[in-house]
């Protein structure tokens, strides 16, 4: 069956806003379940056949990404100063392009533990927070992590971190090899009485049912796989979509509002189309999963009169609540060579530490892994210590980028109702839509535990016998991959914006899902929860639409 | 020919044991689509005519690089062609920051010159002069943009002008390839394989 097309006078049963990791995922569940519908993506489709080893391109010109002369982005630490552009790199960093940022992704995919969905009734209340427990629990969501892990395909080895929460099948792919960044890791870890074990991975690490294994050309984070075996939306759930015959992806459509009926009901969306020409595509129920700042933005500029406060805005929410991942990072030089970039990212990783633990005296939990960090480029403009910064000791930091390697600490991020996600009151965008403002400012207890985390991984390669390790300092963050918690989820219509189920409070017929549902942040790789939860949302929308109920 | 030359070689070297055989044999479409279009990324720049700076103005751009990656007994930022780096991507895809690079490159000038009155342009400098003036600059930004320029310059692809027959990949001991096999490197060849903590968490919790 080949992918449908719709007329532009069709009504189809859902308008998915977005193609990345949850919205692939959610076009996949609709569509198998018997319903007609329409993925807008604001950027192009891509193919294997397209992408590049080219540092340059990736990263400094954001080929995949959100470019910001055409979308401009703002930023400000609070509420009381005023947002400048952001100039060099997207403050909301994420891939515009069918696959979204699951084309770009590491692909790390750790489960979320029991405690990130109910720590708030283990621990209390924190003071100046909005911490809070999800309305489900690891429980409920399992099934679909299974899901993710099969139906996406997940290498990992089962039973290995001694950490990991139950499980109700093994992973479908072995674990990928191991680089020596993981061997280091493993023998430092080790020698510490630590548990370090395989990083689960989206990355095919076997022929995984039509799609090759990974060819291990290094070229990952910030690319998209030229081998397809990256387990990218763009390569898994879309094409299932298609395969339906009840699926049109429309790449290069940039929604601009959620229309809304007077009785209150979502219409339709209009968006504009890859010529910037205003189009309408009605719709009998709307799918947001725009990612944690696209989505809130999205609902904001759909104020209406009756919706003043911008659409399923009731509870004051949406975009409020912004959470990122804590990073930081340790450089280690052993006396061998790693040859770091070749093959995947991360190959370790080491979750002693995920659980908070009130003998530290902050809040916090994460986890840790090995990483050979990006290509040359990159590498080299960013990771030297302070005393090789240039001249005849930088040359001899280059000559040592064989023997380099990285440790990178991934931790929480506490709810925050002062950050936020919302539109920027005079600058816009190319399409003369207001540019997206981002307002942020990390917890205290968010830094010391990056520290903490640090600290830990610098003891790690010391252990393992590094040569020298030094640290980037932990500043506070200007902007994340991670864009999280910007239209909650929860029972209570005062104090979140979607249901159990991903329904808004406010639109009957309108739905949100992808990382602006997290209550909680989770310890850093919210990319493996993103599909759970849409796997999950989409079976039970599919069930709302066969019962009548939306 | 140089690009035709690498997916060639890329091909008998993966035909040659290089990568294993029966790997090949299930992926060899994918690879070969993958090291197809891989020319356009090998092809480098012209670096026959300046098209941002003047002649003045990229001496000076080629000294202060070659002071943040000299040469020595591997070449360094000059042998990169760096400065073909710097020119050609004002020109192309960085253009609206051109003028402030030149606003930048004029004041670095002017101090320099008045620091060292009698002497025509930072370039013209002896070598340990250009280190001194530059450890006395070495916090403004423009040097740190000269910085982050000779490190695009000397590592991004040749296609962008820089990084003149890969030398600055070959200084950092990286070679661009569709395809690795492990071993990757020295410790993983000698791993012994991952030891569970425990035989019953070894075989999952179902």
């Amino acid at each position: 069956m080949t992918a449908r097309r719709f007329g532009p006078n069709d009504t189809v049963d859902f308008v998915v806003v977005g193609s990345g990791a949850a919205g692939g995922v959610m076009a996949r569940e609709l569509s198998r379940a018997g319903s007609s519908v329409i993925v807008l993506e604001q950027g192009p489709r891509l193919t294997a056949a397209d992408f590049r080893h080219d540092e340059f391109a990736y990263w400094f010109e954001l080929e995949l990404g959100n470019r910001l002369d055409a979308k401009p982005q703002t930023f400000r630490r609070d509420a009381s100063t005023v947002a400048t552009a952001v100039r060099e790199f997207p403050a909301a960093w994420y891939a515009a392009t069918v696959g979204g940022s699951s084309t770009h992704f590491t692909g790390n995919f750790w489960r979320f533990h029991e405690n990130d969905f109910d720590e708030r009734s283990r621990l209390g209340p924190i003071a100046g927070t909005t911490f809070a427990d999800w309305p489900i629990r690891y429980a409920d969501l399992e099934p679909y992590y299974t899901k993710v892990d099969w139906e996406i395909g997940v290498s990992g080895l089962a039973g290995a971190s001694p950490f990991d929460p139950p499980r109700s099948k093994p992973y479908p792919m072995p674990p990928l090899p191991v680089k020596s960044s993981g061997v280091l890791l493993e023998r430092g870890a080790r020698k510490l009485g630590l548990h370090p074990f395989p990083a689960p991975m989206a990355i095919a690490s076997v022929p995984y049912r039509d799609r090759p294994a990974c060819a291990h050309c290094g070229f990952c984070i910030g690319y998209g796989c030229e081998m397809r075996a990256k387990s990218s939306t763009l390569y898994t759930a879309i094409p299932e979509a298609e395969a339906t015959g009840r699926c049109e992806v429309r790449p290069q459509s940039y929604v601009a509002r959620i229309e809304t009926s007077k009785a209150g009901r979502a219409t339709g969306v209009t968006y504009f189309d890859a010529s910037k020409r205003e189009r309408f595509q009605k719709a009998r129920a709307v799918v947001v999963c725009a990612n944690g700042a696209e989505t809130p933005r999205l609902l904001l500029m759909s104020a209406t009169s009756k919706f003043p406060d911008g659409l399923a805005n009731s509870s004051g929410l949406v975009g409020r609540n912004l959470m990122f991942n804590t990073y930081a990072q340790v450089h280690a030089l052993f006396e061998h060579e790693l040859n770091e970039y070749k093959s995947v990212q991360c190959t370790r990783v080491v979750h002693d530490w995920y659980d908070h633990d009130p003998k530290r005296g902050f809040y916090g939990g994460g986890g840790l892994d090995a990483r050979g960090g990006p290509m040359p480029t990159v590498w080299a403009a960013f990771s030297a210590p302070p005393d090789q910064r240039w001249g005849a000791g930088y040359k001899r930091f280059l000559q040592d980028m064989p023997r380099a390697m990285l440790v990178a600490t991934h931790g929480t991020s506490l709810a925050l109702a002062d950050n936020r996600i919302d539109l920027d009151p005079t600058l816009k965008d190319a399409w003369g839509l207001p540019a997206l403002r981002m307002t942020y400012r990390d917890h205290p207890d968010d830094l010391k535990f990056a520290r903490f985390l640090q600290e830990r991984a610098r003891e790690i390669m010391d252990a393992a016998g590094a040569r020298r390790v030094w640290a980037d300092p932990v500043v506070e963050a200007t902007g994340s991959p991670h864009l999280l918690g910007t239209a909650r989820m929860g029972d209570d219509p005062r104090s979140s914006v979607v249901d159990r189920f991903h329904r808004t409070h406010d639109v009957r017929n309108l739905f949100v899902c992808d990382g602006s549902s997290f209550v909680t942040s989770g310890r850093g790789q919210p990319t493996m929860t993103i599909m759970a939860l849409a796997f999950r949302a989409g079976e039970h929308i599919a069930r709302f639409a066969k019962r009548g109920e939306i | 020919m140089e690009p035709e030359n690498a997916s060639r070689r890329q091909f008998l070297q993966a035909s040659s044991g290089t990568l294993g055989f029966a790997w090949l044999a299930a992926n060899w479409p994918q690879v070969a689509a993958a090291a197809a279009h891989a020319h356009t990324a090998a092809v480098e720049g012209d670096r026959s005519r300046l098209l941002f700076l003047n002649a003045a103005q990229a001496r000076d751009v080629e000294a202060i690089a070659a002071q943040i990656v000299p040469s020595d007994d591997t070449p360094g930022a000059r042998e990169a062609g760096v400065v073909w780096f710097v020119d050609h991507v004002h020109a192309g895809p960085w253009s609206r920051g051109g003028a402030d690079f030149l606003a930048g490159l004029a004041d670095f000038q002017a101090r320099c010159a008045r620091h060292h009155p009698g002497v025509a342009q930072f370039a013209d400098l002896t070598s340990e002069d250009q280190l001194a003036y530059l450890q006395h600059v070495e916090r403004t930004p423009f040097f740190e943009q000269m910085r982050f320029l000779t490190v695009l310059g000397l590592l991004a692809s040749p296609a962008y002008g820089g990084n003149a027959g890969k030398v600055g990949w070959k200084l950092v001991g990286f070679v661009d390839q569709h395809a690795w096999q492990p071993p990757f490197g020295y410790y993983d060849a000698a791993y012994e394989g991952f030891r569970p903590y425990d035989e019953e968490a070894a075989e999952g919790r179902p």
